[in-house]
């Protein structure tokens, strides 16, 4: 397509930078019959998708290569998908406008359950047919990576493979084996065959499912000498891989606006509930002098007047005070801001309290995740009473009087004790601040709570937990809102129903693939937006398409029975989980890996230890 | 006491192609983006917050290219002008295009018109008898919309020197509209005016703004 063929439809659209490309750092290149085509697609809007860091890093290492070019691809909104449609436009490629339906690959990166009708969506607006089965070998290869890939059996309809783990690693490996493919002339089964052979690739037509009577899984069947056990990838060394010293420059303003460096992978904290703590591992920290060489190029690159720092828990990272060391001058003449989150500031030296406090300091938020000690026993949540009370009073002493606090409602073993306890704590604050001789004069104080409803999810210990019904979960919003008694404490709590379906999606297996594309069919995409969402008709089609959530969310499940997931291989081991799983219900707690390590088996994919930056 | 050097330095720059889908405010972020890539010594206010300096002579609307803008920002050292525009040129994304760097000469104040060109998708001859039915009015009332509310407005006398050329499916309007601060006439008016008057609609519109100018229709410097 050519610009001003872009250009009939664009007065007519709200925010067309979305959809023109042509950013600082894009990369174009000129094609060549020998190259490969590839789209690297994110299922929701542009201004979310440009925020994803793992994308910056997929996009870079792809178009290092000379006979790849990688393009990116967002979802339209409303506006531009009727007016694509009605000019009969294909989703196209930013960067060179050609629609991705004439690609070799196309690539979707799973975040969030509430992604996956977007992939659908987007897939129809290319002109691609939604279904794998449908889709001939004139067709792209679909790919799909990312957290959610660690139970891609809700998407196993709509996927040709799925890359597991670290996608640095396994790039280059799809890229040569789709071309090599192409050249002699393969069918896609067969390049797909192709890829199966190698670690990190998930081809779900090679496998077949058998069910019990129950319904629960019997067993995955490999066809044509598919693997077993498919592990995921996992980078050895994030000192040596690859980093992009460049971002993409937006113009229009994205959620996470800022030059970001990835500090280390992985987490030694252990959480129950948090997916995350467990597939990114095992830990591999970036040494502090890279994590600061390459802070600097992309601030001189881009011309951001601020850097973030990206792990899972920045006070964790053994290399901080390096790092700081390293950047702060330098970011403070350059008039750049740095932000650092998740910072526990009780584990900080006085020194590097100094350092951090040159900062400049944003809200004061913590997540207890849970209202009382003992809950946060059960989700080894290790945060206590004492910290945040002594880090509340340093920082009302110093100005502050805001506060927000995260946690989540229907925790395994949960009682109505537990959630009084988040009023509780709410209220000792509110009164911490009042009997302060030193507090800020003339203001009051606000503590915003906000209450998630809880998802288990797979490959966490509470992947055998029941999670709430919608009633339970209105009953216990009704019970926290009951409880709150001054007008210092604002609520807030999620929509029950999405918690629900993303608890569907989450541990589903190939059968609710039908309940997506119903869902799909009868209008989602983009149900990430209150304003696209209809709760009422992901619930039909879970009921026309006999998929129930009672099995799927609310029910127990037994550490015998075979979970969708259990093919895979993310590192940490069913046994640890289901180690994990007793500790917590007895609320005994597991000590963070950096106090020696637990046993949890995911060092076997980097042969040998954790990696700590002595 | 604020006694950091400050060099003033009026840039005129291009905005076309691609860029012109992005909007003012995002011009403004994209600019100081490419000031801070450049290295060149911008100047930041003092304060809590610094920001870099950086003025917008007028804003353009989304959509419309931009000939002949206008961006003042200061510099705390002095630098050759073309070396400020080079510098600036190899940071700044396609489609924005630094023309020159000068000293200003005029307060932004002093722009009264701006020249516009419309490039329109419709049948030329028609168009043609349209514009010339619409010059001959004394009186051209249009809606405007503003924070209050859809207002009317005549427009009559907020251009001057309305001239269409063409043939086929191809025509352009020239205009002249009042710029500035206070009086702005933007020429999607004059379009909306076309239809509601004549029931003339083009398909496709494009709209370019040539230069700035001051009363005496002076270019802006």
């Amino acid at each position: 397509m050519k610009l001003s063929d872009l250009e009939l439809i664009l007065s007519a659209v709200q925010k067309p930078a979305r959809y023109t490309g042509g950013e600082v750092g894009s990369v174009v290149k000129k094609i060549d019959g020998d190259m490969l085509r590839y789209a690297f697609c994110f299922p929701d809007l542009y201004e979310v998708g440009m925020s994803h860091l793992g994308m910056k890093i997929l996009y870079y290492q792809a178009n290092r290569r000379e006979d790849v070019w990688c393009e990116r691809v967002f979802c339209p909104d409303d506006d531009m998908a009727k007016a694509m449609e009605e000019n009969n436009i294909l989703l196209f490629g930013l960067e060179s406008l050609d629609p991705i339906r004439d690609f070799d690959l196309v690539g979707f990166t799973l975040q969030y359950e509430m992604s996956y009708t977007g992939i659908l969506y987007m897939l129809k607006l290319a002109g691609i047919p939604v279904l794998a089965e449908q889709r001939d070998d004139s067709f792209p290869i679909v790919v799909a990576g990312g957290p959610c890939a660690s139970n891609p059996e809700p998407l196993c309809d709509f996927i040709d493979v799925f890359s597991l783990g670290d996608g640095e690693e396994s790039s280059d490996e799809l890229f040569d084996i789709i071309k090599k493919g192409k050249k002699e002339g393969l069918s896609k089964r067969e390049i797909l065959k192709e890829l199966s052979k190698l670690e990190g690739f998930y081809v779900p037509s090679l496998y077949d499912v058998s069910y019990n009577d129950d319904g629960t899984v019997k067993k995955y069947i490999p066809l044509d000498k598919a693997p077993e056990i498919i592990t995921k990838r996992a980078v050895k060394n994030l000192d040596e891989a690859f980093y992009p010293d460049k971002f993409i420059v937006p113009y229009i303003d994205i959620i996470h606006d800022r030059a970001v460096v990835e500090i280390f992978r992985g987490c030694p904290r252990g959480c129950r509930f948090c997916q995350a703590g467990f597939i990114y591992r095992p830990i591999r920290e970036r040494s502090y002098k890279k994590s600061a060489d390459i802070s600097k190029k992309l601030l001189e690159f881009t011309g951001y007047d601020e850097l973030g720092v990206c792990s899972l828990s920045t006070s964790d990272y053994t290399g901080l005070e390096g790092m700081l060391d390293e950047l702060l001058d330098w970011t403070e003449s350059r008039h750049t801001s740095l932000s650092l989150p998740s910072l526990r500031i009780d584990s900080f030296s006085g020194e590097l309290l100094e350092k951090v406090n040159r900062i400049r300091k944003t809200g004061l938020t913590f997540a207890p995740e849970a209202g009382t000690q003992r809950l946060r026993d059960v989700i080894n949540k290790n945060l206590n009473e004492q910290e945040i009370l002594s880090t509340c009073e340093t920082a009302f002493k110093a100005g502050y009087t805001a506060v927000k606090l995260y946690f989540m409602m229907g925790l395994p073993t949960e009682t109505d004790e537990d959630l009084k306890g988040i009023v509780e704590l709410s209220q000792k604050i509110v009164n911490l601040f009042y009997e302060l001789p030193e507090r800020p004069k003339g203001k009051g104080v606000s503590v915003n709570i906000s209450v998630a409803c809880f998802v288990p999810k797979p490959f966490t210990p509470f992947q055998f937990s029941p999670q709430d019904t919608i009633e339970q979960f209105r009953r216990k919003q009704r019970l926290i809102k009951d409880e709150i008694k001054s007008k210092k404490i604002s609520f807030s709590y999620h929509d029950s129903e999405t918690a629900i379906i993303e608890a569907v999606l989450a541990r589903g297996d190939r059968r609710v693939g039908k309940a997506i594309l119903r869902a799909f069919n009868k209008g989602a995409h983009l149900d990430s937006w209150s304003e696209h969402f209809s709760a009422k008709d992901w619930f039909d089609s879970f009921e026309e398409t006999g998929v129930s959530p009672d099995f799927y969310a609310h029910r127990e499940r037994g550490y015998d029975e075979v979970m969708p997931w259990d093919h895979l291989d993310y590192g940490v081991t069913k046994s640890y989980f289901i180690k994990e799983h007793k500790k917590a219900l007895s609320a005994v707690t597991t000590h963070s890996c950096q106090k020696g390590c637990n046993g949890c088996g995911a060092q076997r994919l980097t042969g040998g230890e954790c990696q700590w930056i002595k | 006491m604020d006694q950091i050097a400050s060099y003033p330095v009026r840039l005129f720059f291009k905005k076309e192609g691609r860029a012109c889908y992005i909007s003012h405010l995002d011009l403004s972020r994209c600019m100081s983006r490419a000031i801070i890539r450049s290295g060149i010594p911008a100047r930041y206010t003092m304060g809590f917050n610094p920001h870099l300096y950086r003025t917008f002579a007028l804003p353009l609307s989304l959509g419309v290219e931009g000939k002949m803008e206008i961006c003042d920002i200061k510099l705390t050292d002095e630098l050759p002008f073309f070396e400020i525009s080079q510098r600036l040129n190899n940071s700044l994304p396609e489609g924005i295009e630094i023309i020159k760097a000068a000293k200003p000469v005029l307060d932004p104040k002093e722009i009264m018109w701006a020249d516009y060109s419309v490039f329109l998708d419709c049948d030329s001859k028609l168009a043609a008898e349209a514009v010339g039915r619409l010059k001959a009015r004394d009186e051209i009332n249009v809606d405007k919309k503003t924070k209050k509310g859809i207002k009317q407005q005549n427009i009559r006398e907020l251009f001057t020197d309305l001239e269409i050329t063409g043939e086929g499916f191809k025509s352009r309007i020239d205009v002249r509209c009042r710029a500035g601060v206070e009086t702005n006439l933007n020429p999607s008016l004059i379009l909306d005016a076309l239809n509601r008057y004549e029931g003339f609609e083009p398909y496709f519109t494009k709209t370019a703004r040539n230069r700035l100018l001051t009363k005496d229709f002076a270019l802006f410097e």
